[in-house]
Order: C-alpha cells, then structure tokens, then sequence
C-alpha cells in the first residue's frame, strides 16, 4: 500500500467526518489538516470516532489491524495526530511492518 | 416490545443471563449470546459465541471478526458475565483473585469499549451493567468481588458522558442473591452467611428474576433517554 493510497483512504474518512459537522464547523482536507491540538478544530470525541472507523477499515476492507493510538504511537516525538500527513506516514509504517 | 432491536448478553449460559436472554427472545429481540462454553440453547433469533470475558484478546476477536461483521449494529449490551470466590483476603488464592479483576471488570470494559463503537448510529444504545450488593454491603470475604462490582458502578457513570453524544445511556443494575450457580457455590457457611445478609435488608427476601427484568426493561427502554450513570440496587439496599 503507498502513501498516496493511504492519504485518499485517511481523506475520505474526513470527509466523511467533516459531514456530521455543521456549515460552520466544516474542516479543509488536505496533508496540513491540524487532527489534535492547538489548531484543530475537531472535537475529541469527533477525533475519537475517526481513529475507530479508520481503524476498522483498514481492518475490514485492507485486512491490516492496527492499533493508532497504542503506547507507540503515544511516545512518537511527532505525534501521528499532529496533521493529515503524519497520520498518513505513521499508517504507511504499521501497515508496512504487517505486510 | 424490542422487535429490531440487538441486545447482546454476556454470561447468556446459564443463570440470570440466560433468564435475561429468554426474555429479550420473547420479546422480539435478536439476542448475541457470550459465554465461554457451547450454549445448548436454541432459538431462531439466538445467537451463541464462545468467549473468554477474561480476555481482550478473545473479545475483541470475537466484535472483529463476528458481531462487527455479521451484525453491524446493538442496541442494547448486558454486561452480566462475572465469577465470584468469596474468601478471607489473606488466603485468597492469587489465581480467583485475579480472574474475578479480568472477568468481573475488565471484561465489561472491553464489552462496552467494543459494543460502543457498534452504537454510534441514529439509534438508541443501553448498556446495562449487572452489579451486586456487596458493594453497599461490603461482606467479609467479598473485598476484590466487590471493588470489581464498585469498578463497574464508576465504568458506567464515566462511559455514560463518553457515550452520551451518541445517544447510548450507561446504567447498573446492582441485584441482591438470587437462586443460580452463583450462590449455589458457597459452602453451607457462606450460604448462611449471605442468608443473614438478607434477613437484613429492607426488603428480607431474595430476588426474583421478575425484579431483574423489571428493571432491566426500565433502563432498556427508549423512555429512558434521560436516565443515565444511574446504579439501582434491588431490595432497598442503598
Ligand atoms: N446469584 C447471585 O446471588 C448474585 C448476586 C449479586 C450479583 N450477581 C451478579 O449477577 C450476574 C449473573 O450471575 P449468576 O448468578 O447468573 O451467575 P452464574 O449462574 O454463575 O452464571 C455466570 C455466567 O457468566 C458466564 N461466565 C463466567 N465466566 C466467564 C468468562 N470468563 N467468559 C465468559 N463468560 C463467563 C458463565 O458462562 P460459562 O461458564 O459458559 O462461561 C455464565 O453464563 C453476575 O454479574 C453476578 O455477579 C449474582
């Protein structure tokens, strides 16, 4: 699987995200998109709900169980959840290690 | 009553679960049944998987690879399933001691951490926490029973504002004694014991599976939208 692929599955979720969000609170998806923290306008529960239903794809549909949110990730120095494209690149690495 | 309606019942073998489960059954329901052995149980709308509620592992497997797969949604989660040793602290032994921690608490939590990613839909969700008695009541030789059941008390209270957002209500049902292989297994000592437990309570008698259900159908109700991080214990216990 390549990055490439993994942003426009990461992307879609947003999107499908982004449409449980009112007119105002709607997010611009794109590898600068800010997930958590300073900068983020989604809400943690919102956040929550995302890393499931991502987890669960790449699970149901790609067959990759991986966990976004275990003791490693948590102690990246880049948290995977500082933007779209680290999510992205921190994916790339669990699915890599699976395959 | 819960036509369309998917509960799933942990400990749904034998004992109060199974009861629960006939119930739901007659109901309209769509039951999923957990229990680590074989259910001899047979209904058109039951279904049974073996689990160890004492391992994530075995949950987690099972909501992946079964009930996310096959059922896509619940509605309403008993989280029933518990073992019990009553024992003085100091001769506990360490194997009862920490199956009763694995089984009896953290196994509600990978239930309903699992259940609850089934349950954000437009739908209502339950998740209904089976309790007990000691933990007003604190008996001796109950103390990890009873923390365990406290634990659950605390998880539903905390998962009620987790969950709150998509519409699913946290609640326990904590029960007195009733006549199942729970009680049946303490030693004619215990079971005088827990006779003289209930002598004293408000209401002296143990319960009946009907006070269970009566409950149980309160906090399932979609009426109860408004009723969460609530824990009633049956008797007049408090
Ligand atoms: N009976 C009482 O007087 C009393 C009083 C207060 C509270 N309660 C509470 O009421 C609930 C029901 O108790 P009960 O009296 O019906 O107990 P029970 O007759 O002993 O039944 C326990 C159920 O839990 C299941 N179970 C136990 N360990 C399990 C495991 N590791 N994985 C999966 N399933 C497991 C058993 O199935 P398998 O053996 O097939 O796995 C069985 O279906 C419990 O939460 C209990 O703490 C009971």
């Amino acid at each position: 699987m390549t990055n490439n692929q993994i942003f426009e599955i990461v992307s879609k979720q947003l999107v499908l995200l982004n449409e449980t969000f009112l007119e105002n609170q709607k997010i611009t998806i794109n590898e600068n998109t800010i997930l958590f923290g300073y900068g983020s306008s989604i809400d943690s529960l919102s956040l929550v709900s995302f890393i499931v239903d991502l987890e669960t794809l790449f699970f149901d549909e790609y067959g990759f169980e991986i966990s976004l949110t275990d003791d490693r990730a948590m102690i990246r120095e880049i948290s995977p959840f500082d933007s779209v494209a680290t999510l992205v690149d921190y994916v790339f690495e669990l699915v890599n290690e699976l395959k | 009553m819960y036509k369309d309606k998917i509960v799933l019942v942990t400990g749904a073998s034998r004992g109060v679960g199974l009861e629960i489960t006939k119930h739901f059954l007659k109901h309209g329901a769509t039951v999923i049944g957990l229990s680590r052995v074989e259910s001899l149980f047979n209904h058109n709308h039951y279904y049974h998987f073996s689990v160890n509620i004492g391992d994530p592992e075995s949950i987690v497997n099972c909501f992946k690879k079964e009930i996310g797969k096959h059922f896509k949604r619940i509605d309403i989660v008993i989280n029933n399933a518990a073992v019990m040793t009553s024992q003085y602290s100091m001769i506990m032994p360490k194997k009862n001691a920490i199956d009763m921690v694995n089984v009896n608490l953290l196994g509600v939590f990978f239930v309903s951490r699992e259940a609850a990613k089934l349950m954000r839909n437009k739908e209502p969700g339950r998740i209904i926490n089976i309790g007990s008695m000691a933990v007003s009541l604190e008996p001796v030789g109950d103390s990890i029973y009873a923390a365990c059941k406290a634990g659950i008390n605390t998880l539903a209270n905390i998962m009620a504002k987790e969950f709150s957002s998509y519409k699913v209500t946290c609640n326990t049902l904590s029960i007195s004694a009733i006549d199942t292989d729970m009680l049946h297994q303490h030693s004619d000592i215990g079971q005088e014991k827990i006779k003289e437990i209930i002598k004293k309570i408000p209401i002296p008698r143990n319960a009946l599976i009907d006070d269970i259900l009566n409950v149980i159908d309160f906090f399932a109700s979609d009426r109860s939208s408004y009723i969460t991080a609530q824990t009633i214990y049956l008797g007049g216990i408090n």
